[in-house]
């Protein structure tokens, strides 16, 4: 039981450690507060605390402890539990007490409590210790003798990387791949302190040992890399490898070696490796984009084979510049379809503002093959370049003139739209009008400002053919906003039937709550009557869909049911009532349910909302006594009424009071009367009914005194 | 034939018949897609898959690299037995085969010379350590994040995963989605102007701490390995509360959690449109909800709770002196001015789909080149994390050398930089 209590304790203060330490860990803490709370830390340890209270004493120890609470932390290293929660404050805690504690335990500890230390010492970088891990190197525990190892590696100086050289060759096999990991932790050490030469001694070494092959490899990257420029022969050399993991070696470390001179020596390599390397090292010397040899890729890009060329051609997309635009656009216009992929990909990628000029420069003289796929790239680059493109639209090829055209719906300012819209309207020759309107609407969709599009698309209208003015009507409808729904509203009435089409069915997809007084006008007053029915239910669409509040979307419904002229349309009305359960939809539904041909679909409705209504039972009560509700088979299988372990079998109760709906009415408005008294006086009761509709199993789970409204169960499928 | 061509490992079977036609010059059938000539890649070209912790979000992660033509998942690693039988049939099914080893100790799957990546989907706990025993055995690697639980964690991961040569992908899989990726390019492209803020969500900057629980009765090793779920973290005793690997040891105890587990994503973000340049060097102590961080150029990184435009789950902000954006996992884009859009198409991905972050990755395996996610980038964002929860846990502003990465003349900050691993684990 103390036990118990001592450990909550100390989960609560585990869970609560933040905000108490928080609270006082501030900038003005002094010193003395700090011994303070060490010598509290400390007494817990020597206290006969519970091991979960002295864990999280140790984590506290990692900010407040110092060589004073060593002594208390060091006897904890032997304890299997706590030896782990007594490192984090010893390899935290600066000074030489931590450093020898450490030590000591490790002079005397076994297997993993003595792999603990030597990771320890190995953090803390204790070069003191280099004698007892040259010890611990030959220990016969292989995972200790590795830790030491790895430890030694850490530390990095002279007399460890001594130690991890000689064991190199000696080292049992259980041990080698540590101690190689040490030897190239050591070399890392040196190489950040400017011992490159000591460095490459000791990777070389691991290189020449026989170790797992991740270490060569990790020797081989040190060994390239601390070598400096003299490194780039290694380098290559392991890109003729015929090992894999050596080619991939060096493709990484290529992409991290300083310098320029390398760029070159990737430049001849990828000329002479084989197809499917050449690929691989064109993506490594991209990623060199300071000094990319670019000649080298142009030309790769330019001959040889197909999948060298693709690579080639998709780097100069990351590195190339303006010195590569005459070769990407001749590839452009290949016949082979994924070279002229690859290089139409790159053009548009390629940095630089330079890149924009050099395109429009072309743009003047271009001819041929070349000349559309220069005015796709002004349009997927968005360069400006109006005059070209209005001069391109007089051309007498057609390809020309759509990449025109496309380029324009692309890159036409606001103030430059009406060009476009005159083209769409009266296109220059009647085989471009598809591509003008395509791109008319690129370019209304890009507008900054809807209302002033909408407002010159409208205005073009009047001297649109029918066809030209169906397909403004759609722009406007993805333009969208005021100006646009109003135009629209007014072709709804329009005296042509296929204008009305449209319109009408724009508007029936229409995004904004704003065309529900337009559409309730069309369904009253539009032409003809399968549009006034199109626009009913669009309408009613609005009112079941759309974001609004309950009056408005009751308004609407009232609106919807005093204007709907068929039966399918009022029974919508109906169910949209679903999504306002209130009193006033319900007495709508009642309502609703005295037209024969409404009754039971105003029925589901009733029993949908009726239960919702909690607060009004009475009410709501007697409003159902007026409705003839729909008939039901109704089976009781079991009802039960009660809180808890205490339940009360009210089935007989409910099956005497079932009328063939699913409406129970109960003799009493009061359960407990009903039922035959309080199951369970005082407390929160529930009746719990489990039953079948129309032979359909179903549940619910009522509160005290609510109507008993048996939903309609869902069918599984 | 059909059994025994199963238990083969797809390269055995391939080896098998090639040499079995080259010795009896008989015809011998190979399915194209073996062969990769149906638009299948041939198994020779597969980056074999293990995964290492495979629960809900694991679970999504595989579905992403299960998706993937050139993937062949080969082994999975779990200390519940539960998720590696699921996962075995999942695998399975998707295969037509029973091929799907199973591992309770990830290290015998990093044994494994067929297994060129994993996938490390475990709880906090273990990702840092795991990553660093696969690249030390020569995998590649999709880490899930948050990836480190300290800032010497951070530094470590980054050293080991360019010492090893390896690929390290962070699960920060919205460095890989359109939307987040153009609000980044804007900031860090100068279209903003000169950039002055970067705002990230942190859901949360309270430490989420991992209790000493009530002892309970220990699972057989089989059903639950208790000691290889503790892994890392100091010990203590079985409670099966604590079996959520999702908060236990989030970043350590003291101050794990806060503001890592979103941070890890929309620090992340932050930290990509400054440039990934190091983590800020002050962190301001918390005020108002919020927490100031400064970089050494003096852009701010704030994390903020509150004030955002409902563009759903981490969501980030940059402003400039021109101009500002704002994006979040609805795919959509606010931007201070259409004009920054310069007529580009930015595709709207709601959710934050892992798939390209994936393939991503995957291409880096061949290519060797670094992901979006890479081991520096993650460094960074993951530092810039534990300083602000640093900050947090004190109550007061610290400050960051950026070189070397240290609290400056500030012992207590300096202290929570790393923590020991329990025994035998190390980085």
């Amino acid at each position: 039981m103390l036990i118990n209590r001592q450990l909550t304790r100390c989960s609560a203060l585990l869970t609560s450690l933040f905000f108490v330490a928080a609270g006082l860990a501030t900038a003005a803490e002094t010193a003395v507060e700090s011994a303070e709370k060490e010598a509290e830390l400390i007494a817990i340890l020597q206290s006969s605390a519970a091991p979960g209270e002295k864990a999280i004493t140790c984590k506290k120890l990692t900010v407040y402890g110092s060589s004073k609470a060593v002594p208390e932390l060091a006897k904890l290293l032997a304890d299997e539990q706590l030896s782990s929660w007594a490192r984090i404050p010893l390899e935290a805690i600066p000074g030489p007490e931590a450093d020898e504690a450490l030590r000591q335990a490790a002079g005397t500890l076994k297997g993993n409590l003595l792999i603990g230390m030597l990771n320890s010492i190995g953090v803390r970088r204790d070069a003191k210790a280099v004698d007892l891990l040259t010890n611990r190197l030959l220990d016969t525990d292989a995972q200790v003798a590795s830790a030491a190892a790895v430890a030694l590696g850490r530390i990095g100086n002279d007399a460890s990387a001594k130690t991890l050289k000689q064991a190199l060759a000696s080292s049992p096999e259980g041990v080698k791949s540590a101690v190689a990991e040490g030897c190239v932790l050591c070399a890392e050490r040196l190489r950040l302190e400017g011992r490159d030469a000591d460095a490459v001694v000791l990777y070389d070494e691991v290189r020449a040992a026989e170790v797992p092959k991740q270490r060569i490899l990790e020797a081989t990257r040190g060994a390239i890399l601390a070598r400096h420029q003299q490194g780039i022969p290694l380098l290559i050399e392991q890109f003729r490898s015929f090992d894999k993991g050596l080619f991939q070696i060096a493709l990484s470390t290529a992409r991290e070696f300083p310098g320029s001179d390398v760029d070159q020596a990737l430049a001849t390599e990828m000329a002479r490796a084989t197809p499917d390397r050449a690929v691989l090292i064109v993506g490594a010397m991209a990623d060199r984009p300071e000094t990319v040899v670019l000649p080298a890729v142009l030309k790769a890009a330019g001959t040889g084979a197909k999948e060298v060329r693709i690579a080639a051609i998709k780097a100069l997309g990351r590195v190339g510049n303006t010195s590569c635009l005459p070769s990407l656009l001749d590839f452009g216009i290949e016949a082979d379809a994924d070279v002229s992929l690859a290089a139409k990909k790159a053009l548009f990628e390629i940095p630089g503002d330079n890149v924009d000029k050099y395109i429009v420069s072309r743009l003047a003289k271009a001819e041929g093959k070349v000349y559309p796929l220069l005015l796709d790239l002004v349009g997927q680059r968005r360069i400006e370049a109006l005059a070209a493109l209005l001069k391109a639209i007089d051309n007498s090829d057609a390809a020309v003139r759509t990449a025109a055209l496309t380029a324009l719906g692309a890159t036409v300012p606001p103030e430059k739209l009406n060009v476009l819209i005159k083209l769409a309207v009266s296109p220059k020759r009647p085989e471009d009008a598809e591509v003008a309107q395509q791109a008319l609407r690129t370019a209304c969709v890009r507008m900054p400002d809807p209302e002033a599009t909408a407002t010159e698309l409208t205005a073009a209208l009047d001297k649109a053919s029918l066809p030209t003015k169906i397909a403004l009507l759609k722009i406007l409808g993805e333009v969208a906003g005021t100006k646009a729904l109003h135009t629209i509203g007014v072709a709804a009435k329009n005296s042509d039937p296929q204008i009305q089409d449209v319109a009408s069915e724009l508007l029936g997809n229409w995004l904004t709550i704003d065309c529900a007084p337009v559409l309730l006008d069309l369904s009253k007053s539009a032409p003809a009557e399968k549009f006034q029915i199109r626009a009913m239910r669009a309408y009613i669409k609005v009112a079941r869909q759309f974001a609004m509040s309950d009056a408005e979307r009751i308004e609407m419904c009232h609106k919807a049911t005093d204007a709907c002229f068929r039966t399918a349309e009022r029974k919508l009305v109906i169910d949209a009532l679903r999504r306002v359960p209130t009193m006033e939809t319900l007495k709508m539904a009642i309502k609703a349910g005295q037209d024969p041909e409404l009754k039971d679909d105003a029925n589901a409705v009733i029993l949908f909302i009726a239960p919702t209504l909690g607060g009004n039972v009475d009410e709501v009560r007697e409003l159902l006594a007026t409705v003839e509700l729909s008939k039901a088979k109704v089976e009781i299988v079991k009802a039960e009424y009660g809180t808890g372990s205490t339940q009360k079998d009210v089935a007989d109760v409910l099956r005497q009071n079932f009328k063939e709906t699913a409406l129970i009415a109960l003799p009493s408005a009061s359960y407990n009367e009903s039922f035959g008294g309080d199951p369970a006086p005082g407390s929160e009761k529930k009746l719990i009914i489990q039953y079948k509709l129309n032979d359909v199993p179903g549940e619910v789970t009522l509160a005290e005194n609510a109507l008993i409204i048996l939903p309609v169960p869902k069918q599984k499928k | 034939m059909s059994k025994n061509i199963t238990r083969l490992h797809r390269r055995q079977f391939l080896k098998t018949s090639l040499a079995a036609s080259t010795a009896i010059m008989a015809p011998t059938i190979i399915p194209s897609s073996a062969l990769g000539l149906d638009g299948a890649v041939a198994p020779s070209e597969r980056i074999v898959v293990g995964g290492i912790g495979i629960g809900g979000r694991g679970t999504y992660d595989l579905g992403c690299f299960l998706e993937q033509a050139d993937v062949q998942f080969a082994a999975v690693c779990d200390v519940k037995e539960k998720r590696r039988t699921a996962i075995k049939k999942m695998t399975d099914e998707k295969y037509g085969n029973q091929n799907c080893a199973t591992y309770r100790d990830f290290r015998e799957l990093l044994d494994r010379k067929d297994i060129d990546a994993v996938l490390i989907a475990t709880g906090p706990n273990w990702h840092c350590t795991a990553a660093m025993q696969a690249a030390k055995a020569g995998k590649d690697m999709y880490c899930e994040k948050p990836c480190t639980k300290n800032i010497e964690q951070s530094l470590i991961l980054k050293d080991t995963i360019r010492r090893t040569g390896r690929v390290f992908q962070a699960g920060t899989q919205r460095r890989n989605l359109p939307h987040f990726a153009f609000a980044c390019e804007l900031a860090r492209t100068g279209k903003l102007g000169k950039l002055k803020k970067v705002f990230a969500h942190p859901a949360g900057m309270q430490a989420v701490t991992s209790g000493w629980l009530e002892a309970e009765e220990v699972p057989d090793k089989e059903v639950v390995d208790w000691d290889m779920y503790l892994g890392p973290a100091a010990w203590r005793p079985f409670n099966a509360k604590l079996l959520d690997g999702f908060n236990f040891e989030k970043g350590g105890g003291l101050v794990g959690g806060g503001v890592l587990e979103w941070g890890s994503h929309c620090v992340d973000l932050c930290q990509w449109a400054v440039g990934d340049i190091p983590a800020p060097v002050e962190y301001d102590a918390k005020k108002d909800d919020q927490l100031v961080a400064r970089y050494e150029n003096g852009i701010e990184l704030i994390f903020r709770e509150k004030d955002w435009l409902k563009l759903g789950s981490c969501p980030v902000r940059f402003e400039g002196e021109t101009g500002w954006v704002e994006t979040g996992d609805s795919g959509k884009l606010v931007l201070s001015s259409p004009t920054l859009l310069a007529g580009r198409t930015v595709a709207e991905i709601p959710g934050y789909p892992a798939t390209f972050h994936v393939r991503d990755f995957l291409d880096c395996v061949k290519s060797r080149s670094q992901p979006k996610g890479n081991a520096d980038a993650a460094c960074n964002a993951h530092i810039a994390c534990h300083a602000a929860n640093v900050a947090l846990y004190l109550g007061r502003q610290v400050k960051l050398d950026p070189r070397t990465n240290e609290f400056i003349n500030d012992d207590h900050a300096n202290r929570l930089r790393s923590e020991a691993l329990r025994e035998p684990w190390r980085l």
